[in-house]
């Protein structure tokens, strides 16, 4: 167990100091600089470069790059050109709303997409099955920020009962009592993610209820709800945890549709402005964090897979 | 699942018991504005990005600003002498004026501040030019010292957008070309910064020891009462946010709605319309210093004849009530307003323009035109133009970029032919960007020179306006940039809102306040 564990986190650190350097790399050959986003329209090439020297952005790419690894090593991941913060204030500020967004998500989808994958499955082919999964289809296919705009409509403009945007820390004025404002966006974010889920949910149960064991089981005489818990949807559980796992890694920083149509101060929405303004030292500091969630959430699920079944053995 | 529903039902109405408690609690004196974006560092003097100037307005002022009908008031100065033929200008300033941190304003701090200004700042190479000084003549007036008389240095002044606002003097003297820290965000305007969240907001706190002029508010001119406890400039991106968050009372204010939508808002009781009072209008720059149009001026007359700008501007802009199709690049009622060469504007001649461009050489070689998509006027515009111009047998090859690309490749002349930006109306003409001979566009040719120095050496207001006349008709001459034509802009507020004053270019909310 030690060993494979060691042998993955050895794994996880060459992916990083690679993604590392493609993160860096790439964001410096587009095009563009932070420079002229933040002096506006009509600063001359004069104050442009001075500007730029003073950032240290006129270094060679090289230097650069070994100055922000080494400060980086040391948990320093520089400052914002345009919030003027260190990068990692920004980020943490961002992660509470992205993290609690998406657990907030993943409820949702557990809530929903399991058991109804369940139930779809268990009545496979029936009316219910047929009604369930066409409705799945429907919400995995719609836009989110189309959902998100009349969730806005409805809920917020017409009957006022929740907060059309934004979203105030639960540490800020309000408190948990903040948490309202995720209620549109987590229900946003959750609807094509829960439909997935169902769909895998069902999937995975209806391959499994075809395996020999299942069929041994029955004949055993145990009962159905029995045979569909224990046996079935356990062994059913291994794709729609390796699934779960890498929809919540996504939901921290794909959201920016969710973020942007909800005016969400969240991770998504602070990597794309940052990429707009050409903030680069906020960029890399994101990209290496959600590289590092990856990488970290892949591990578990891993992990929880040699615990779910046995057969995985972790040498 | 109708144990279910009942859940959903009963988590709603949690949620709208809770929002109700804790929304009268914060309604009391916070105005809350959704932004387009986040703003730049709030270093006024260094940008003119607009959503910074929106906020930074509230925070700095200047020795001079603007009144409703776009002439220079004194705001921090009290008075002005001009002597030597306008070559010396000795200003008083107001006494009793204090920064945020609670130091009294002097004349050390203006000096600082200008000389900051004159060698960083965006526009203070124009007042101060080579030669030009500004000291301290005791300490409460400043005297300027300029090598020519500048006809339009009060309105230079005057200007907040890249201009010389005023900080304290420890703060600008040290400052350099990069922004200053947000701890150093210290004006004399009537809110002061409190706080700055990434993608939450920027809240700026009323300042008690604002000492308010006594003359009356006249644009963003004269008296400035602070009545909010606190201003929140909040980024909300999403225009149907925007829209829907005003109408369900979470915003006061927000700025920039589309154009689409303002025939269905006009007669919504839940919000009100406000029209910017000042209009935006495209500039099409061409390349004055390589490629095709270099030194081509019969060939750019061309493409200005090909054009029709209403198509432009109906497809950019949406209802007729925000656009106008005229070829002034001042709007009617201002002073510097000028028929001067608009015969020109809006000829849409494709048989003319296709006969003018075979004169001018044009061999169909494709022209090269830069544009972004993060400006979906720009991008309108530009397409409506490209077909026009085809018709025209003008062969256009569009380049669209982002915006911080497009920054990075105007500035080099091999890259393009035409980029596409836009342009406000400048308290001074001066400030147009197609008369700075170091702005993409590079137009530099002898006769606009020779104008520019014309233009500048006098303070003679009616002189100063019959070379502008000239100059407009040399911009449809040489064409170094195509004018769209006036788009209005538009916000929406809360309809709890009042006192807001005429509509200017930047909203602005000293003497609003909410109804009771």
């Amino acid at each position: 167990m030690s060993f494979f564990v060691l042998k993955r986190v050895t794994a996880m650190l060459l992916t990083l100091f690679f993604a590392s350097i493609i993160i860096f790399g790439f964001i410096h050959v587009i095009p563009g600089d932070p420079i002229y986003v933040m002096l506006g329209d009509t600063a001359t090439p004069e104050q442009a470069e001075k500007v730029r020297h003073s950032l240290g952005l006129d270094q060679p790419i090289i230097v650069q790059y070994l100055q922000w690894a080494r400060r980086a090593l040391t948990g320093d991941l520089g400052r914002s050109i345009f919030y003027q913060a260190p990068v990692l204030e920004a980020i943490a500020d961002g992660a509470e709303t992205s993290i609690l967004l998406a657990s907030i998500t993943m409820v949702w989808v557990l809530l929903i997409g399991v058991p109804i994958g369940m139930i779809a499955a268990m009545r496979h082919g029936s009316w219910l099955d047929q009604t369930l999964s066409g409705a799945a289809m429907l919400l995995a296919s719609v836009p989110t920020f189309w959902v998100g705009l009349y969730f806005i409509l409805i809920f917020a403009a017409w009957l006022g009962w929740l907060p059309s945007s934004g979203y105030p820390s639960i540490f800020d004025e309000g408190g948990i009592a903040n948490l309202r404002y995720l209620l549109l966006p987590s229900l946003t974010l959750a609807a094509p993610n829960a439909a997935l889920i169902l769909r895998l949910t069902r999937a995975s149960m209806l391959d499994v209820s075809r395996e020999d064991f299942v069929r041994t089981a029955r004949a055993k005489g145990i009962r159905p709800w029995r045979v569909t818990t224990r046996h079935i949807f356990r062994n059913a559980l291994l794709a729609v945890v390796s699934a779960f796992g890498f929809t919540f890694a996504a939901l921290l920083s794909e959201a920016v549709v969710t973020e942007t149509v909800f005016a969400l101060p969240g991770i998504g929405r602070l990597v794309v402005q940052s990429i707009l303004n050409r903030d680069y030292p906020v960029i890399q500091g994101i990209v290496l964090v959600v590289v590092v969630i990856y990488l970290v959430v892949n591990l578990i699920v891993d992990i929880s897979y040699g615990l779910l079944d046995p057969r995985v053995e972790m040498q | 699942m109708t144990s279910w529903m009942r859940q959903i039902m009963r988590g709603a109405a949690a949620a709208a018991m809770a929002l109700i408690l804790v929304s009268s609690a914060n309604a009391a004196g916070t105005l809350r504005y959704a932004a387009v974006s986040e703003p730049a560092p709030l270093d006024v003097m260094l940008t003119t990005a607009t959503v910074t100037l929106t906020i930074g307005m509230h925070v700095f002022e200047g020795l001079y600003t603007m009144d409703a009908h776009n002439e220079a008031q004194p705001m921090l100065a009290e008075g002005e002498t001009l002597s030597d033929g306008g070559k010396t200008i000795v200003i008083t300033l107001r006494k009793g004026v204090h920064f945020h941190n609670g130091k009294e304003m002097t004349s050390d701090d203006v000096v600082a501040s200008l000389t900051r200004w004159a060698k960083y700042g965006v526009r203070g190479k124009l007042l101060f030019t080579e030669g030009a000084t500004v000291a301290a003549s005791g300490p409460y007036e400043i005297t300027i010292t300029l090598p020519e008389p500048n006809g339009a240095w009060k309105n230079l002044l005057g200007q907040l957008e890249g201009g010389g606002a005023i900080y304290p003097s420890e703060i600008a003297s040290k400052a350099t070309e990069t922004p200053i820290e947000q701890v150093d965000y210290i004006g004399t305007g009537p809110y002061k910064f409190s706080d700055w969240r990434p993608n939450r907001y920027v809240e700026l706190v009323r300042f008690d020891g604002y000492n308010a002029r006594d003359d009356a508010s006249d644009g963003y001119a004269g008296k400035r009462v602070a009545n909010f406890d606190t201003i929140r400039f909040i980024p909300v991106p999403d225009v149907g946010t925007r829209v829907s968050g005003i109408q369900a009372g979470d915003y006061d204010y927000a700025e920039t709605i589309s154009g689409d939508l303002y025939d269905q808002l006009s007669g919504d009781p839940s919000v009100v319309v406000r029209k910017s009072g000042a209009p935006l209008f495209g500039l099409f720059f061409m390349n004055s210093k390589a490629g095709i149009f270099k030194d081509n001026y019969p060939l750019r007359r061309a493409v200005q004849e090909a054009l029709g700008k209403d198509a432009a501007l109906r497809v950019s802009f949406g209802p007729e009530a925000l656009w106008n199709a005229q070829g002034s690049l001042f709007p009617e009622g201002n002073f510097w307003h000028s028929d001067a060469g608009v015969d020109a504007y809006n000829t849409h001649d494709a048989a003319k323009a296709k006969e003018m461009a075979v004169a001018a050489g044009y061999d169909g070689t494709p022209i090269r035109l830069l544009t972004s998509t993060n400006y979906q006027t720009h991008f309108d515009q530009a397409t409506v133009f490209v077909k026009q111009l085809a018709e025209a047998g003008i062969n256009v090859q569009m380049i669209v970029v982002d915006w911080a690309t497009l920054l990075k490749m105007r500035a080099e002349p091999e890259q393009w032919d035409i980029f596409v930006t836009h342009h406000g109306v400048a308290p001074d003409p001066i400030l147009m960007t197609f008369l700075n001979d170091g702005y993409p566009g590079w137009w530099a040719s002898p006769e606009i020179t020779a104008l520019k120095k014309e233009f500048t050496s006098t303070a003679d207001l009616d002189k100063r306006k019959a070379v502008w006349d000239k100059i407009q008709a040399l911009f449809y001459e040489q064409v170094p940039a195509i004018k769209v034509g006036d788009g209005y802009a538009y916000d929406l507020m809360s309809p709890k809102l009042e006192g807001m004053g005429p509509s200017m270019f930047w909203p602005t909310f000293w003497n609003a306040s909410f109804k009771p």
